[in-house]
């Protein structure tokens, strides 16, 4: 039976693959939770956001580590096969962030089609495209620098380890800043209440706060 | 009432993390997700094509 991977979890919290419908393949320390796959060709995306309420299921009821969608095993003894080569370091992976929860941080322009697209409408003249480029390039200057004040101001408020913390500024033409904060459960409330406060004092993005989810930023594929 | 920007980007956020983060056991065979250039693509869309009608009601 083709298998979907889920999420490891340690080997003594495996049980809760009964009540959620997987198949739990055990190695010594951790175990991973998959489902059956039986989708011909590619996945949907059904299947993408499917994939994301099962480890929120998974997660909901014990610590564990997600898997990037896609992942899947001709069958349970490939994946037992797959999983024995890194049980050490996803048991370590685990001990250290399966309680923690991610909390995902998006600052998006409001004003998001001001960058225009290079490859918008032909300029008429050469003069005409050189003052396009450099107009777009003081634009993108000027996000990059805004982008970057922001992410200080973020980290200041949410006071957090910076191991703890990843985040990457300007990835797509509509958003600032994409960050991700690994945190405690026990925190959720008072950082989304500060950051709620400082979405409030940065006018031109809007700002998101996402969670919690399991820990998908921090699970370090090798 | 939210726009489009706190509609659309937080989808895209989730599809980036659910596509690019997360364990990753060596090995197996990667499955491939019909349409998630489109899901990308079709919020880039979205974002841009109400930013276009925002910028011409504002110059009507």
């Amino acid at each position: 039976m083709t298998l979907l991977l889920r999420a490891i979890v340690a080997t003594e919290d495996a049980r809760v693959a009964a009540e959620l419908g997987l198949t739990a393949v055990p190695a010594t320390g951790v175990a991973a939770l998959a489902s059956a796959w039986e989708t011909a060709g590619a996945a949907a995306e059904a299947d993408l956001l499917d994939h994301h309420r099962v480890i929120q299921a998974i997660f909901g009821r014990v610590p564990c580590l997600p898997a990037r969608f896609g992942s899947v095993f001709a069958d349970a003894d490939a994946l037992g096969v797959r999983l024995a080569l890194r049980e050490k370091d996803l048991a370590t992976q685990l001990a250290r962030l399966g309680h923690r929860c991610e909390l995902a941080i998006t600052c998006a322009w409001r004003d998001s089609g001001r960058v225009a697209p290079a490859t918008s409408v032909p300029a008429s003249t050469g003069r005409a495209y050189l003052e396009r480029g450099v107009a777009r390039a003081r634009t993108q200057k000027e996000r990059q620098q805004r982008a970057d004040e922001i992410v200080a101001r973020l980290l200041g408020e949410l006071a957090v380890d910076p191991a703890f913390i990843r985040h990457r500024t300007c990835p797509r033409p509509a958003v600032a800043v994409s960050m991700s904060a690994l945190v405690t459960r026990d925190e959720i409330d008072e950082l989304s209440s500060r950051l709620e406060r400082l979405g409030a004092q940065l006018p031109d993005v809007t700002t998101v706060v996402q969670g919690p989810w399991a820990p998908y930023t921090f699970a370090v594929s090798e | 009432m939210r726009d489009a920007a706190t509609l659309d980007v937080p989808l895209v956020e989730l599809v980036d993390r659910l596509l690019n983060r997360g364990v990753v056991l060596t090995g197996e065979l990667t499955i491939s997700v019909a349409g998630v250039d489109l899901v990308y693509l079709g919020l880039s869309v979205v974002l841009s094509s109400v930013e276009t009608i925002r910028g011409a009601g504002a110059e009507i």
